[in-house]
């Protein structure tokens, strides 16, 4: 019967349709590292897709210029975690801040070799080595109180909390005081809080500007903190701008007060050369130098193109730009030498957030 | 409020035995002749739709999913892709390729996607309020609007009249301290039925797992996963006269989730709470020149969501008005005439948005079909043009062709365009670090498919296999991306192209009491992004995330007597989990049980049943780093009265 035929046959085409797999996905091997493979070179943070993913880090050398990208789940079997913020180096310790996943994964700087985990926290966004026993954790908070989480380095351990203002974000410490930028976190707010490093308490809150995110210290030991302006209730354009704020860190008051044009577009991504005289920002689309004797902004860019997050490498002022593309595919560094002339750019993890320079 | 709920519960049950106890007389064959006068005027995909692949959810598998949700029910038994962020978590569906918004959900006609997200959450949906679910695969723009594009979810409600009082109570239990109660009580007279439908549903969701995404790969339970929900729906339909029939139908439903964390997050706070109206009427009239059908829809929903790691505290609320008309008649004796206007409003009030947000749409739509005696042959044009917020939208229309070749062999062919409106929050966001975007334009194009259905039948055995080919193309696809301010915004980036094999074989055979069931399936999709408004957009090419290439499923039944026992089995291929196509997920398969014993003892029927999910213990994720449970379980027993 020819009906029956065409039925067999048709059965007989469903069941190898079935059973054959075709385009499996060519795994990506990562390369096995060998003993301290991460002694010269820069650690780039890779936030990871937004929602449920995880983020790497990629590990460049500036031995030989090689790239390794997920240095910590091939050397510890595990994913590091949902949005990975910042890593530093601390006492050849590095500390990995994993913000949604609410936890700080230490790792052996120079192996990553996983060392333990700092849990309990809520948001973190950056770490900060205080001496060989302490460590400071900005973080968002819970409910949006912020705050810095101070860590006993020996246990993993938080041992203290400092309440800060809002979204405490960017840390840098001078002498022995810590100065916190407070960013807003899913609010706002407008101050740097002023931590005595040795008794762990606030000493003072500087009304600086709209959402400071960004923090340095120059040569002259002064602070330069990036106000990122505060957006209207639509979100249409800025309520108020941006602006660089310089601190005297010996009175604690505002030396300088640069307020940037735009309307539409936020400063980010405070930077230094290596010799800290020259900071650097991300602005309008390009990116910017300020020296440290400036006193009004400058109008010519040094590099004319938008990244997602800027480094520079104290050993030669190179430029690690990164570029995150799509948001949801693996995105790119660029390198930029002083002059701001492209050296080269090689492929990362997803959504490159973060540079630490080894 | 626990004890309310419970009286609550105990009132209508006791309710439902007076009814129940009430002695009630047949209707005589002479009523029962008079009343087919009134036929059931059908829905547009039954009368104007031509050449699409439907796939009807048996009865059968309805009573199995009974109390479960439409996202596990479709996961298991249809051919849809379902995107499940886990055990009561939400959940949303791919047809062929597309994304979740890019599927028109339908309750008895009337589009419940809802206008700040354009989806609908399946797994919100209890299958016991649902009497008939049909799914239309491809774009169908011009018979239901925005929103049509990969697929159509048709879930109906039906009722029968004369069939006295009627009422069942199921109650059942399973793992992960999942509880569920039902009740429906119907009461079906000549000229009039009045039915009631509730349930209540709770469960803790701590599956254990092992989290592969920790120090030690540690065994972990699943936290804040609990749910509670509960709910009614109220139908009464009423004939008057001859010609003419009345229905109201009033939906509540409460939901009270937490949100777990994913596998790389640790722990989560959140919790979503969803309230729902859903209101609706319609009324028939069957003339002998004109058929004329109104409806109308009142749908009022609130979420109320809350996360303390992001300070999140946002309640939200949406209004849904629709009106419906249509009027259908014969110009010649071999065709039909189906002509109607769809005027819907949505508004929406939330904090996200800088204001209270409203939208008007108005369409006129038509529908022309030619049909020759007994079906062999029939053919529907269909054209749609909507105005939204008073701007005309691209003019809407398809075509389609069937045709049965020779006994038991039919082609079906269509081509449709298709569109879809941007969502509320595409259009108004105004949060921390987002915003929307209100010149986005609508997503549209075109959808290709031809079908060769076969259907044998030799003695006791029945056979049937289909084939389906497809092609569409999806211009201006939205997505959210970066401004280079650093705030997120959705523009029309993307040109996506879908395309695929879809194949289905049955076998069924039957001899008195004894019945068995095989059938088997499997699908592949390519669905790429083709172009891009990003320059090197490395995307470009590359398959659609979390959009399976390949899915197989199988079945087999078997029925004997009161007794059925049912296995199915179902095999989901590698998904990318980000655009560039460099990771991904691994493929799984999961196994499940069904079995049930029907007992009666007089006028009382009893049913016990088990379910088995998950019987060879896959680790499996469905969405990256999204617990799922290993081996779970539900039993229960259903008593009917009657």
């Amino acid at each position: 019967m020819k009906t029956k035929q065409l039925v067999i046959t048709a059965l007989a085409l469903t069941v190898a349709f079935t059973s054959c797999n075709k385009d499996n996905p060519e795994p990506e091997q990562p390369a096995t590292p060998s003993a301290s493979a991460y002694d010269n070179g820069v650690f780039i943070t890779n936030e990871g897709p937004f929602g449920s993913g995880t983020g790497t880090i990629s590990f460049y050398s500036r031995s030989n210029g090689a790239l390794t990208n997920d240095i910590f789940e091939a050397k510890n079997s595990y994913p590091l975690g949902n949005v990975v913020q910042s890593m530093s180096v601390h006492n050849g310790k590095g500390y990995i801040v994993v913000n949604n996943a609410g936890k700080v994964e230490v790792v052996d700087a120079g192996t990553f070799a996983s060392g333990g985990v700092i849990s309990g926290l809520n948001s973190p966004r950056y770490f900060l080595g205080i001496d060989n026993n302490k460590g400071y954790i900005s973080e968002w908070g819970l409910s949006g109180a912020g705050s810095v989480k101070v860590v006993d380095l020996n246990s993993k351990t938080v041992t203290a909390t400092i309440a800060t203002g809002k979204g405490a974000e960017g840390m840098v410490k001078v002498g022995n005081k810590v100065y916190v930028a407070c960013s807003g976190g899913f609010e706002n707010d407008s101050v740097v809080t002023v931590i005595d490093a040795t008794t762990n308490t606030v000493l003072s809150s500087i009304d600086v500007g709209p959402n400071p995110k960004s923090i340095q210290v120059d040569a002259n030991g002064k602070v330069w903190v990036l106000c990122s302006g505060q957006w209207n209730m639509s979100y249409t354009m800025l309520e108020q701008p941006g602006s660089l704020v310089c601190i005297n860190t010996t009175s604690d008051v505002i030396e300088l007060t640069l307020s940037f044009a735009s309307m539409y577009s936020q400063p980010f991504n405070l930077v230094t050369n290596s010799a800290k005289t020259t900071l650097y920002y991300t602005y309008d689309g390009k990116v910017y130098s300020h020296a440290q004797s400036a006193t009004a902004l400058s109008t010519a860019a040094v590099i004319n193109r938008n990244f997602y997050a800027v480094g520079v490498d104290p050993t030669n002022d190179y430029f690690y730009c990164t570029d995150a593309g799509n948001f949801s595919s693996n995105g790119k560094v660029l390198r930029y030498n002083a002059t701001g002339m492209v050296v080269d750019s090689f492929t990362v993890g997803i959504i490159p957030g973060g540079l630490c320079f080894k | 409020m626990n004890v309310l709920k419970t009286s609550l519960f105990a009132f209508f049950v006791i309710v439902a035995f007076a009814a129940y106890a009430q002695v009630h007389d047949s209707a005589s064959a002479g009523e029962i002749r008079e009343l087919q006068v009134v036929e059931v005027s059908e829905t547009r995909l039954t009368a104007f739709s031509s050449g699409n692949k439907n796939e009807t959810l048996d009865s059968a598998s309805l009573k199995r999913y009974s109390n479960s949700n439409l996202a596990d029910l479709l996961a298991a038994e249809s051919q849809v892709f379902i995107k499940s962020y886990g055990l009561g978590s939400s959940a949303t569906t791919s047809f062929r390729g597309a994304g979740a918004s890019h599927t028109a959900v339908l309750w008895n006609g009337f589009n419940i996607q809802g206008p700040m997200l354009s989806q609908l959450d399946l797994s919100l949906v209890p299958v016991n309020f649902l009497d008939d679910i049909k799914l239309q695969y491809g774009g169908a723009g011009a018979l239901w609007g925005s929103g049509a594009v990969g697929g159509t979810i048709h879930i109906n409600n039906k009722a029968l009249f004369n069939k006295g009082v009627q009422a069942s109570c199921n109650v059942a239990f399973g793992s992960f301290a999942d509880r569920q109660q039902q009740l429906n009580v119907s009461i079906s007279e000549k000229r009039w039925i009045s039915s009631l439908k509730l349930f209540r549903h709770n469960a803790k969701n701590d599956f254990p797992f092992i989290n592969t995404a920790q120090y030690g790969k540690p065994e972990q339970q699943q936290s804040n996963a609990e749910l509670e929900q509960y709910g009614l729906l109220q139908e009464n339909y009423f004939l008057i006269g001859k010609r003419q029939k009345i229905n109201t139908r009033f939906w509540y439903q409460f939901n009270d989730r937490n949100i777990p964390p994913s596998m790389t997050q640790n722990t989560s706070n959140a919790n979503q709470k969803d309230e729902l109206y859903r209101i609706t009427s319609e009324w028939q009239h069957s003339g002998q020149e004109i058929e004329l059908l109104a409806r109308m829809a009142y749908f009022d929903e609130y979420i109320y969501f809350i996360d303390d790691a992001t300070t999140e505290n946002s309640k939200s609320r949406s209004k849904a008005i629709i009106g419906e008309a249509e009027a259908r008649f014969s110009v010649l004796k071999f065709d039909r005439v189906n002509v109607g206007i769809n005027a819907t409003y949505n508004d929406a009030k939330t904090a996200d948005y800088s204001r209270k947000v409203n939208q008007n749409r108005t369409a006129l739509f038509a529908n022309y079909k030619i049909q020759t005696a007994e079906n062999r042959f029939n053919a529907v044009i269909s054209v749609r043009q909507e105005v939204v917020d008073g701007k005309a939208i691209p003019f809407t229309t398809s075509i389609g062709v069937e045709a049965e070749l020779f006994k038991g062999f039919k082609l079906k062919a269509n081509a449709a365009r298709h569109y879809r409106l941007p969502s509320f929050n595409d259009l108004y966001w105004a949060g921390v670090g987002a915003k929307g975007n209100p010149d986005l334009k609508p997503e549209s194009g075109w959808s290709e498919e031809l079908s060769i259905v076969y259907k044998y039948n030799y003695k006791n055995l029945e056979c049937e296999f289909a084939a389906t080919g497809f092609n569409r193309n999806i211009d201006n696809w939205i997505i959210w991306l970066p401004e280079t301010s650093n705030i997120w915004s959705p523009k029309n980036v993307q040109e996506v192209w879908s395309r695929g094999l879809e194949y289905k074989a049955a076998v069924t055979y039957k001899q008195g009491n004894f019945k068995v069931q095989l059938s088997g399936l499997y699908n592949y999709v390519l669905s790429t992004n083709e172009k891009s408004i990003v320059p090197n957009d490395v995307t470009v090419h590359k398959q659609l995330i979390y959009v399976p290439v390949e899915n197989a499923q199988g079945s087999l039944s078997v029925y004997y007597k009161g007794t059925s026992l049912t296995y199915t089995q179902q095999y989901i291929g590698y998904r990318y989990t980000t655009s560039d196509n460099k990771y991904y997920l691994e493929p799984y398969t999961l196994g499940n049980v069904h079995l049930a014993q029907m007992i009666t003892l007089n006028k009382l029927r009893l049913k016990a049943y088990a379910q088995f999910n998950n019987i060879w213990k896959e680790t499996y994720q469905v969405i990256a780093y999204r617990a799922m449970p290993l081996f779970n379980y539900q039993f229960g027993i259903c008593i009917y009265f009657r």
